[in-house]
């Protein structure tokens, strides 16, 4: 090893009960940052009150609500009384930064604290640390942002950046630099590169996934920026990123109005459909795989897949004259056997059940052949072997075929539970449309949101706080579905 | 002994036989309904109601359509570049990215993989992205906003991917980086040639996005000049029942109504291309869907 450089880290490299000395000095460290973060602890603060009240015409009113100084965590707070909707969407990035931040500190305490030398030795350790330190830096220099631009845009020096936050910030970046040279020895040790020298190496790959991350910029995370409207009352004139900021009164509002019954119906949709669904798709695969006539197993895969290739448009078409008042197949049938009339389209109990049977109807086929290709996939000498010890083609199947495609199912069931606060828009705005009776047992959040969308322009914010419901809910399921399969059975896991 | 086992054999394929055969033809008899529909002229659907053979066949309603075709043939041309630009761009970049995460010898795979799937378990939701398109990237109204969302989903990827980490093993990719192939050259000449069943596969359910999509007309368009098939059927629907409720209450007589066997012609012609192209690429299919996790 290079004595020079041992030298000068000396201190860093010395053990104290197994820790390397270099490591305890970013755990104490986040220790500061996070009292620091605490929210009395002064970051911004406000300076020449009067003349910055008069700039940003804040009334006497709100400012009795407003506080000298402000943490990150409660910056909001400032942008919600003093109404200065431009400020909104800076200090809840910050604010999600922070929390970030936050939370890296406290996993590099805990890593410091649980401390055991993995495979790759302390790098483990290293990069937590130097996760939180990079954190602490983008809020430190975030947060001096801030102020500039609060400055700017009332034309006035009013907010002062605490000496606090520049010490803050030279401690993180001295902090992460000293990680980055003890960590360097064990790099080498162990041949683990950094991002750099593998750009280097691999520039190629990288190039070719050039194009598959600027689609999900723009067409997921760059709109992630937009939940911030579910916070404001958004108008028009103020624009997006001006609108006033109003907090959490979207999300009462959602909470009083629609939100257990949108939460009901797309939740009892999906678990119906996924739990129904994958029920029969196995079952049909099971079937298709064991039906010894090739022409009939082709044929009848063929047409159970067809429905798929349908539009919900032409489903639109389909329903509407099967399930017409006047001259509907259905109600023909009716008739003609003595019956009376339904009025399908007026009563909202025929629904939930319609609407399942078009879902499997048109979904059947698509998960029958996922599972027909892992059953095709299984080994044939498993199902000579239990032949020769007598057992029967049922027997066969429960102890053979259905445990060799549970993971695929899991695998299924896990994808599925990732959207289970995901309606199936299409199908149910095409089925139901814009008739107003059925919508106690049919509206889901995305038909709600897509008409608040096109027809409620000024509840833009109330579209976006079910949105984010919709999508923060999903994610919780997912991930707490996934750690307990991953705690069970690693091999399981989505991820 | 043995006559027992063929017993359980000859029963679950009875089973088999009537089951499916049902519910395939469950599965097949609305299409028959709609094409015998729509070859049956509308006064005897009216007075008849439907049935599964056509009596009194007539192409009336195929003319109907074709007499003035400028708007759907306008709607069929545009359809039909979306869907061919969409698929073929998704398919290249969806592949480019599957290859890459297949590989061992990428590092970030895992994360990169991670990257792409959270965009399906969270997200700003509908209005968000909305506003990115129409208000900061200001693309309504144009066709490239028609097209470009729906160039890649993260299940697709995911399928793709798993899909080229069983068909062309690692070991294959390192021989040939050290007998001095680049990457590009493995991609174009390995991996390609082996992937027929996976692009069929991504291809297909890429165009169906395509061609049965009126989400985004009915969010982007601003002229019927870029509607998509879907999307002018559904207003040609929706402008029929809405004439229908006017002239219960008030007494327009029904002109130019689409009679329900033109309905059911549309629905025909809208649907007949997508359907004709699946025999083509069923073959592939069982072997194309691969799911896997996302890790890799």
């Amino acid at each position: 090893m290079d004595q020079k450089k041992y030298l000068t880290c000396n201190v860093l490299y010395r053990e104290i009960q197994g820790r390397q000395a270099g490591i305890l000095f970013p755990a104490l460290l986040s220790v500061l940052f996070l009292i620091c973060a605490l929210p009395f602890i002064p970051w911004v603060s406000l300076t020449n009150i009067s003349a910055l009240f008069s700039a940003l015409s804040i009334t006497s009113e709100a400012a009795q609500n407003l506080y000298v100084s402000y943490n990150v965590v409660n910056l909001l707070s400032f942008v919600y009384y003093s109404e200065q909707g431009f400020l909104g969407l800076y200090a809840m990035i910050l604010l999600l930064l922070d929390v970030a931040a936050i939370y890296f500190h406290v996993m590099n305490i805990y890593r410091f604290a649980r401390y055991q030398k993995g495979v790759h030795g302390n790098l483990d350790l290293y990069a937590a640390g130097r996760l939180s330190m990079e954190f602490e830096m983008i809020v430190t220099a975030g947060t001096i942002g801030f102020a500039a631009y609060g400055n700017a845009k009332a034309g006035m020096k009013g907010f002062a950046t605490s000496p606090l936050v520049y010490f803050l910030f030279l401690l993180a970046l001295v902090s992460y630099l000293a990680i980055k040279v003890i960590e360097r020895e064990e790099r080498i040790r162990y041949h683990e590169h950094g991002l750099l020298k593998e750009l280097r190496k691999n520039w190629v790959l990288f190039l070719m996934l050039v194009p598959m991350f600027i689609y999900f910029l723009i067409n997921s995370y760059l709109p992630m920026l937009g939940i911030y409207l579910a916070f404001t009352n958004f108008n028009f004139r103020d624009g997006v990123w001006a609108s006033p900021f109003v907090g959490l009164q979207n999300f009462q509002y959602l909470i009083k109005a629609d939100l257990f019954k949108l939460i009901r119906n797309t939740v009892l949709y999906n678990v119906v459909f996924i739990g129904v669904g994958n029920v029969l798709q196995i079952l049909f695969a099971i079937l298709v795989s064991q039906v010894p006539k090739k022409w009939f197993k082709k044929t009848s895969q063929t047409f159970l897949f067809m429905p798929y290739f349908v539009s919900f448009v032409i489903l639109q078409v389909l329903v509407y004259n099967m399930f017409e008042y006047q001259y509907g197949v259905i109600n023909n049938i009716v008739t003609s056997l003595g019956g009376s009339r339904i009025d399908f389209y007026n009563t909202p109990s025929y629904w939930p059940v319609l609407i399942t049977i078009f879902y499997l109807w048109k979904n059947i086929g698509y998960g029958m052949v996922v599972y027909l290709a892992t059953i095709m996939g299984i080994d044939g000498e498993l199902y000579d072997a239990a032949k020769v010890d007598g057992a029967n083609a049922f027997q066969q199947i429960w102890y053979i075929t259905l445990p060799q495609i549970k993971p695929t199912f899991i695998i299924l069931l896990l994808y599925a539970l990732g959207s289970i606060m995901k309606g199936q828009f299409e199908l149910f705005y095409q089925l139901v449309g814009t008739n107003g009776v059925l919508y106690n047992v049919t509206d889901i959040f995305d038909t709600y949101v897509y008409r608040i969308a096109l027809t409620q322009p000024l509840s833009i914010g109330l579209g976006t706080a079910a949105g984010l419901f919709q999508s923060l809910f999903g994610f919780v399921v997912v991930m707490v579905t996934n750690f307990l399969v991953k705690r069970k059975n690693e091999e399981y896991a989505l991820f | 002994m043995k006559i027992k086992k063929a017993k359980t054999t000859i029963l679950l394929e009875i089973i088999c036989y009537v089951v499916l055969g049902v519910s395939a033809l469950a599965c097949v008899l609305p299409f028959i309904i709609i094409i015998s529909g729509s070859l049956t002229d509308n006064a005897t659907i009216l007075k008849e109601g439907y049935s599964i053979l056509p009596k009194n066949i007539t192409l009336d309603a195929y003319l109907t359509i074709f007499k003035a075709p400028q708007d759907i043939l306008q709607a069929y041309k545009m359809t039909l570049f979306y869907t061919i630009v969409g698929t073929a761009v998704g398919l290249l970049m969806i592949t480019l990215t599957a290859y890459v995460l297949s590989r061992k010898a990428f590092k970030y795979r895992n994360e990169v993989s991670f990257i792409i799937y959270f965009t399906s378990i969270f997200g700003g939701g509908t209005i968000p992205w909305y506003l990115m398109y129409t208000n900061v990237l200001n693309l309504k109204g144009t066709t490239f906003v028609m097209w470009f969302p729906g160039l890649m989903s993260p299940f697709l990827v995911i399928l793709m991917r798993t899909f080229i980490a069983n068909s062309v093993p690692d070991a294959i990719t390192e021989a040939a980086t050290i007998d001095g192939a680049g990457h590009v050259d493995i991609f174009a000449r390995i991996v390609m040639p082996v992937l027929k069943p996976g692009l069929a596969t991504v291809g297909l359910f890429l165009a169906l996005g395509y061609w049965n999509d009126w989400y985004r007309s009915s969010m982007f368009a601003t002229s019927s000049k870029t509607w998509e098939l879907q999307y002018y059927l559904y207003d040609l629907l929706n402008a029929t029942t809405a004439l229908k409720q006017l002239s219960q209450y008030t007494s327009i007589a029904s002109v130019d109504l689409p009679t329900q066997s033109v309905k059911l012609a549309m629905a025909v012609v809208v649907t007949g291309p997508i359907l004709l192209v699946y025999p083509f690429v069923q073959r592939y299919f069982v072997s194309g869907i691969t799911v896997g996790a996302v890790k890799g």
